[in-house]
Order: C-alpha cells, then sequence, then structure tokens
C-alpha cells in the first residue's frame, strides 16, 4: 500500500474516490487534528432501478442534535409515557412513536457512521473513537438518549484541548453520571442520607460504580496499587453529582441552582468534609471533583496506561515499550496537552512500519470509503428504512458485534488483535464486503481500489486467483492481510 | 419450561447473551470418549450469591440485607433458602440434580471487572497471566478440540488452536459463502489469520439459520447439539449485566430478573440435551460475589465470595457444599464481603473431572497450574 492510503489505514479511514489524496502526508495527518468536524451525512437514499442514489452531502440538520435540556425532556416525556402505558393498554403503535419520537440512540448511532463515512476530518474521528471506547457509555437506565452528546460535546469538543478538561467533562457527563450509576449516590453522612435512614422505608448511601472506574479505567488503573478506601474516598468527592434527567427544572433550581444537566451538582447528597485519595487532600463540596480529575489526569500512572492504550490502538498491535515511552514523554512535557499527546501518536505511527489490525467497525467504514458505495441510509430513513440491500444502522452495528449504544462492559472494547481473530469474526467481514458491494453499489472497480492504494504483490496475487467475478474480486481485497490490516506492504 | 411474560422477553432480547460451543471430538483423533459433557454458565458482572441463595439461617442475613432479600424463597434445608427465580433449580434440587457451593470464589481479591473475568475465564495465577483459558487447556488434555458458537472468541475456550467459535449471522443481501473462495483469502492470510479463515469453510456447511439468540434458546441449541454422538463436549454461556450497583431489587427486579434467566437457561439445556442430560454437569461461575451490606442506591457493591450453582444428571445427590464463614463483621472478608471458604477452581476441577475423565492432578497441575488444588470431587459426585 502507498504511504498516504497505509497512512490513512492506520489513522484514518481512508481516502474516498474523488477525494484529494495528499502528497505530504505526514502534514496531512497533523493538519487533521485541527480540521473542522461537523457533523456531515445525507437526508437520504432511494433506489432507482438497480441504482443507489443519495442526496448531497451536507450538514446534520439542527433539530436532529438536540441539547442536554432538550434531550432530557424528551426522556421525561418517553419515561412518563412508558409509566402511563403499563397501567393503560397503549398500542404497539402508540409505544413505537414514543420510541421514535423522544429516543436518540439510534439517531445519534446513524450520526456517528454518517461522520464516519462522509465526514472530511477522519483523524478526529478516529480520535474520537479511540477515547469514546476509552471513557465507555453503555446503554442501561435508557442512557442512549445522552451517549452521542457526551461524544460529541465532552470528547470531541475536547479533542484539542488538555486531557484534564476531557476528563472531567466526561466524568461529570449525565451519560457517564448514568452509566455508573453515581446519580443515586449520597455520601453516608449528607443531609439527604441523614434524614432518609432514619425513615423505614429509605435507603441513602454511597454508591462506588463510578468511583471505582475512574480510577481503574478512566486514569491510573490497578497497576496504581490504590486501596479500597481510595475507591470509596473517589465516590464520596463524586456522591452528589447527576440526576436521572427525569428531574424537574424547578428541583434542579433547588437542589443545584442551576438547570444545566451537566453542571448540576446535589449539595444535600455530598459528602461533607475534606477527602484523601491516593494522598491527594480533596477539598469538600462541588469544586471536589475537579480536583480528583486534575490529580488523576497527570498522575504518572494515567499517564502510562493511557499511553500504552494509545499505542496499542494506532501504532501496532505488538506496541514497543519506547514508543510508549515517548507517548508518555510528549504527555508530561506538555501537562496532558492532547494535541501534543496525539501528534506524538500520529508521528509514531507513521514511522512504526508495524501493520495495525482494524476494528470491524473502523474496517466497514472504510471498505464503504474506499469503494465509494452507499451503505447507510439517510437521517430521514431511521426508523422507516427497509431495504433488501442496505441494512439499518442499527443492524450493521448489530452484526459487527460492535455499538457504542449496545449495553456494554466499562472496560469497552479492546484493541488487542487476538480479541477479534475468530471465525465468526472473519465470516461477518466476508458476508458485509459481500452484502456492500451487492446493496451499495460500489463506484470504482476492485482493479481500480489497488491501483490507487498501490496494493501488494501478494494481494493483487490473490485477487487475481479468485477469476474474473467482480464480487469475488471485491471480498478478497477486502478481506485480504492488507486490507484488514494484518501485514504491510 | 415456564412461560415467559412479555417484559420478560423484552429484557431477555436485550441481554447480550453469548453461547460458545467446544470439543468435538475428533475421529481417529480422539482416542477414548470422554464420559461426559461440561457446560459453564459465565454470569459477568458479579452475581450476588446471597442473594440466589440466601443463608436464611444466617441472624447477620436480615439485618445486613433485608431490603434486597426475597420474601418468598424455597427452603434448601434449615439455613439456606433459593430464590423463587429459580423455579426450574429448585425441581432439580428436589430431584436430587442439582447443588450449591457457597461462600466460594475464584482466588481473586481486588474487586475489578477487569481483572476478575480475565481470571475467571483465564484460570491463571494472575489476571492476564494465560494467553488460553482453563476450559480450553482441559479440551487440549482430553484431546478434543472443537469450535464455539459465539462472536468473538472467550479467552476461557482458547487453548488449542483448532477451537473455534460460531454464532448466526443475518446480514441481508451477502452471498452464499464461496468455499473456494474463502481458501483462497485463507491462502493470502499470514498463518495466525490464515489459520481463522480455513475454518469458516467447514461452518459454512452446518445450517444455523434459525437459532433464535436469547439465552434459553442458545442453552436448548447447545444441549441439542451436545447430546448428539459426534457433538461438542463443553459449551459456555456468557451473561453480562450482573453488576448491581443500584436498584438490585430483591423478590423481583433486576437481579431476580438475571436469576431467572440463569434458570432459563439451566432449563433451555435440560430440554435440549434429552437423555444426555444423565452425563452432564452445568456450573455457574461468577468473577466475585457482592458486598454484604446494601450501599446507598439498594444495591450492592464489588465483593468476594458468592455462590455457585451446579445442576445435571451426573450430580448423584443435592447438597448445599459449604463451611459456612458468617456474616458478622468480624465473619467477613475485609470487614466487608462474604468470605470464600471454597476455592472455586476445585469445583471447576472436580467437573472437569467428572465430564472429561481425567486425572485431578493432572487437571490441578495443567489446568489450574495449582499443583496442590484440593481435590472436592467427592463432595459433588459420589
Amino acid at each position: 500500500m502507498n504511504e498516504q492510503f497505509r497512512v490513512s489505514q492506520k489513522l484514518g479511514l481512508m481516502f474516498k474516490p474523488g477525494d484529494n489524496i495528499p502528497k505530504d502526508i505526514r502534514s496531512w495527518a497533523l493538519s487533521q487534528l485541527h480540521e473542522k468536524s461537523p457533523a456531515m451525512g445525507i437526508k437520504s437514499v432511494s433506489r432507482v432501478g438497480n441504482s443507489v442514489v443519495t442526496s448531497e452531502v451536507t450538514n446534520w440538520p439542527k433539530h436532529l442534535q438536540p441539547d442536554l435540556r432538550e434531550r432530557a425532556k424528551r426522556w421525561r416525556i418517553y419515561r412518563a409515557f412508558n409509566k402511563l402505558a403499563r397501567k393503560e393498554n397503549k398500542s404497539n403503535a402508540e409505544k413505537q412513536r414514543n420510541r421514535q419520537e423522544n429516543q436518540f440512540g439510534e439517531i445519534d448511532a446513524l450520526k456517528f457512521s454518517h461522520r464516519n463515512v462522509y465526514g472530511n476530518d477522519q483523524l478526529r474521528v478516529r480520535f474520537l473513537t479511540f477515547w469514546t471506547n476509552h471513557f465507555t457509555m453503555g446503554n442501561i437506565h435508557d442512557n442512549q438518549n445522552v451517549i452521542g452528546h457526551a461524544m460529541d460535546e465532552a470528547i470531541l469538543a475536547n479533542l484539542n484541548n488538555n486531557f484534564s478538561e476531557m476528563l472531567f467533562k466526561v466524568t461529570s457527563h449525565p451519560a457517564m453520571l448514568i452509566y455508573l450509576d453515581n446519580i443515586w449516590s449520597a455520601g453516608e453522612n449528607s443531609k439527604h442520607a441523614r434524614w432518609c435512614n432514619i425513615k423505614p422505608d429509605c435507603q441513602a448511601g454511597l454508591n462506588d460504580n463510578l468511583g471505582r472506574e475512574l480510577l481503574e479505567l478512566h486514569t491510573v488503573s490497578p497497576a496504581a496499587n490504590y486501596t479500597e478506601d481510595d475507591i470509596r474516598n473517589s465516590a464520596k468527592v463524586l456522591a452528589g453529582w447527576g440526576t436521572h434527567l427525569e428531574e424537574t427544572l424547578k428541583k434542579m433550581r433547588e437542589q443545584g441552582k442551576t438547570t444545566n444537566h451537566w453542571d448540576y451538582f446535589k449539595k444535600n447528597y455530598a459528602e461533607p468534609g475534606k477527602k484523601m485519595v491516593m494522598g491527594q487532600k480533596i477539598s469538600p463540596g462541588k469544586r471536589g471533583l475537579r480536583q480528583l480529575t486534575d490529580f488523576l489526569a497527570n498522575h504518572e500512572h494515567t499517564i502510562k496506561h493511557i499511553s500504552t492504550k494509545l499505542c496499542q490502538h494506532f501504532v501496532s498491535d505488538y506496541p514497543e515499550q519506547s514508543d510508549i515511552n515517548q507517548i508518555a514523554k510528549a504527555w508530561r512535557d506538555s501537562d496532558g496537552n492532547l494535541d501534543k499527546i496525539h501528534t506524538k501518536v500520529i508521528e509514531l505511527a507513521i514511522k512504526s512500519k508495524e501493520p495495525k489490525f482494524q476494528w470491524p467497525m473502523t474496517w466497514i467504514y472504510q471498505v464503504v470509503r474506499l469503494s465509494g458505495a452507499s451503505y447507510f441510509h439517510g437521517w430521514d430513513q431511521v426508523y422507516n428504512w427497509y431495504d433488501n440491500g442496505i441494512m439499518r444502522n442499527k443492524e450493521v452495528f448489530e452484526e459487527l458485534g460492535q455499538s457504542f449504544w449496545a449495553t456494554r462492559q466499562p472496560n469497552g472494547y479492546s484493541s488487542k488483535k487476538e480479541e477479534w481473530l475468530s471465525g465468526e469474526m472473519f465470516e461477518r467481514r466476508i458476508r458485509f464486503a459481500s452484502a456492500i458491494y451487492m446493496g451499495g453499489e460500489t463506484q470504482v472497480s476492485t482493479d481500480k481500489i489497488m491501483d490507487r492504494i498501490s496494493a501488494n504483490n501478494a494481494t493483487r496475487k490473490l485477487v487475481d486467483s479468485v477469476g474474473m467475478n467482480e464480487e469475488s474480486r471485491f471480498i478478497a481485497l477486502m478481506c485480504s492481510a492488507e486490507l484488514m490490516g494484518l501485514e504491510n506492504a | 419450561m415456564h412461560k415467559l411474560n412479555l417484559t420478560r422477553r423484552d429484557f431477555l432480547k436485550t441481554t447480550g447473551a453469548s453461547l460458545f460451543l467446544a470439543g468435538v471430538p475428533i475421529p481417529g483423533y480422539t482416542k477414548d470418549k470422554p464420559p461426559g459433557t461440561i457446560s459453564v454458565i459465565l454470569l459477568e458482572g458479579g452475581m450476588d450469591g446471597l442473594t440466589a441463595v440466601p443463608p436464611f439461617g444466617d441472624p447477620d442475613l436480615l439485618k445486613m440485607r433485608k431490603i434486597i432479600s426475597p420474601k418468598n424463597y424455597l427452603k434448601l434445608n434449615s439455613f439456606f433458602g433459593l430464590h423463587p427465580s429459580f423455579r426450574v433449580l429448585g425441581g432439580l434440587f428436589a430431584n436430587n440434580q442439582a447443588s450449591v457451593v457457597h461462600a466460594t470464589s475464584i482466588p481473586y481479591v481486588k474487586r475489578s471487572h477487569f481483572e476478575g473475568q480475565n481470571m475467571m475465564e483465564g484460570g491463571g495465577l494472575s489476571p492476564f497471566s494465560e494467553n488460553s483459558g482453563w476450559l480450553g487447556r482441559a479440551l487440549d488434555l482430553a484431546n478434543t478440540p472443537g469450535r464455539a458458537l459465539s462472536l468473538d472468541m472467550p479467552l476461557v475456550l482458547r487453548g488449542h488452536n483448532e477451537n473455534d467459535n460460531f454464532y448466526p449471522a443475518s446480514i441481508r443481501n451477502s452471498s452464499k459463502l464461496n468455499t473456494k473462495l474463502i481458501e483462497a483469502i485463507s491462502m493470502a492470510h499470514a498463518k495466525e489469520s490464515a489459520d481463522v479463515y480455513s475454518k469458516i469453510s467447514n461452518k459454512s456447511k452446518v445450517d444455523v439459520s434459525n437459532i433464535p439468540r436469547d439465552p434459553a434458546s442458545l442453552a436448548k441449541y447447545a444441549g441439542k447439539v451436545m447430546s448428539q454422538d459426534e457433538g461438542p463436549l463443553a459449551s459456555v454461556i456468557r451473561i453480562p449485566e450482573f453488576d448491581t450497583h443500584a436498584r438490585q431489587g430483591a423478590d423481583t427486579g433486576k437481579h431476580a430478573d438475571l436469576l431467572g434467566i440463569i434458570d432459563d437457561v439451566i432449563a433451555g439445556y435440560r430440554e435440549g440435551l434429552g437423555s444426555a442430560w444423565d452425563r452432564s454437569i452445568i456450573l455457574t461461575m461468577t468473577e466475585f460475589g457482592r458486598t454484604v451490606a446494601v450501599n446507598g442506591t439498594t444495591g450492592t457493591e464489588h465483593g468476594y465470595g458468592t455462590a455457585g450453582i451446579l445442576a445435571g444428571g451426573t450430580i448423584q445427590k443435592s447438597r448445599i457444599i459449604t463451611q459456612w464463614p458468617g456474616l458478622s463483621k468480624n465473619d467477613q472478608f475485609e470487614r466487608r464481603d462474604l468470605m470464600a471458604t471454597i476455592d472455586y477452581w476445585s469445583v471447576c476441577a472436580a467437573c472437569i473431572e467428572k465430564a472429561l475423565g481425567l486425572d485431578h492432578e493432572l487437571i490441578a497441575k495443567k489446568v489450574f497450574l495449582r499443583p496442590n488444588l484440593p481435590r472436592v470431587f467427592d463432595y459433588i459426585f459420589s
């Protein structure tokens, strides 16, 4: 593969037919860190005879990208209807309408696919993907309404910021506070717990789920040898943060003096007093969380843990310690400046000639982009799409076995190649390559793609060995070791 | 099997359970066919053994966890009860075909899902120390490689490179797999990935297009194929979401629903296995138990000791196998968790011994890498 495509495979999502292919790939890759990132996509696709016609690529409409307040409002409506539906006999059509009008998971998931397929910011989208996986926020308690918001506003919006900013914004985002149960947690000595625990049927106290994962998964990792006390104290710092989105704005004003769901701290749930987490003194009250995340963000163990993950995800399936050390050094030298860290990751990924195996979701976007196929429906079609050739976006994710909107375990998807080497996973690649070819109307021939990317001899030999059937040739190319990121040119 | 109501079905649908089948005897390769089959139900997230099998004889139980303990339970003996979600299991218990191991755990005390799950599947001396899984290594020793039914290859079955996986795909408009094409792709890959591709051609001959994906159906399917003469000897079903930090429920609710899924899975196996039930053993395992005390959000935190559930026709007498440590603060592990007094690896070892006919010493040394692992076989199977 030529250098341009090798780099865009490792760090990006491949160049589409008609894209200008940059001569200086390194400068291009670095400039991508500052590329604008509007959500681009298409309104609809349609089938005219045997052809697939897509509407023009343009910005996603505002009304499908609502702010948190609107999302919370829809959540309240959704939940209220469900409560009513349990008592009254609601028709399936009414239930379906409730889901479609008030839930955002499927819309946000399609937007993510569109970002991957139609965006001009392929490297940013890959970093967005990495961090979204690092900060896993699965769909429980109807969390799907806000996961997409956290991806856009807490992660993507902070890609050029300091890691400590991203960490704080993600940790305090409703999607995380809901997913890891923090919204109900109350300090044992909080006003709320003391009031509640004298009543017979009231239960209030600490929930350490987020406090634990903040240390274990998001920052220092178990290598830091923190104790159960550190976990509990971290949970005490977090107690009071967040709300289930059914809370009325009136109550939010009373309890947290705000109507902003992303900045909501319930004073009467907070644990009074200072806390010690891993030897660091944390102030009481709302400002404690920022102190804690700032402390953790630049902790030596956080630097080591996340530098290793970045290296494993972008640089090599078997990362070299010296590469990890260089990312860690960039982190230390810049106090966690993500631009500097990502720059180092990009430089090392380009420098390293090691192949990097690509996740199923990344691979499918790369196949779609390389071939110019139309394999994702439009935003007008989220709930009314059925086509024999192009599956619904939701179904694609289900069959891939990878989705940010599924009920997931908090440790996210592994970047280790071994976790994905299975007959079934490989079979799905063959099937998806076939489905994309059959249903998506590819724009360029397999031979043309091979010329564009300068496919290596082994790949050309493979494609030629399967005969003249264009579908077989397409599948062979997309499932070759080279295109899966298993081998290099 | 009891009828499921609608909400329950919806719940099952959203639960990402998966099934893995492994250990298909190869004619001419496997000398003596092992005597039985082994099925493992992996309960991810940390199952609350004190709710599944509540020790009502312990005066501290209701003091500490009244709000999450079931009120209607099946009395197993004067000390232990069985959660009402276990309808099928209760019947098996009464018929001497199920047992419980209580106050047990794998030897992992650091309460991380990530590490604990790796250890539960790897079976090594510490998390991430092994690249193969304990069941995979056991199947290797029994010379019975096979395939798994799932999207990914779970660590627990990794071992023999012939092990493979399967999970029914539903990708519209993809052509029927072409064996020649797969062979060509396989040949063009380096060994590691070529091996994976080469398995697909065998698989494409099996028709599994109509298996529903809910846990009970997967178990029934697993039981059915395991009952066949050349069928797999081992299966693994993974049920996620036991991590009930909030609103755990008691007789009903989130944790009760999850226990109901275990019951459905056991019922599915029972039905699918048919007469092969008599040579089967099914066991649950989880990465850790949950705290004795209820937390502030009517849930429980990550703990240590828990319960293991065993079922199958190889059990002769239903028992509760335990050295009960007590629930008072001083009896708890680190003054918060149920103490584990039985190493769950020894329970797994006994099940392997029964199903695959291997010697305990060999299992202890080669599968669990612990030559001194106690043998508890007679407590379970006599």
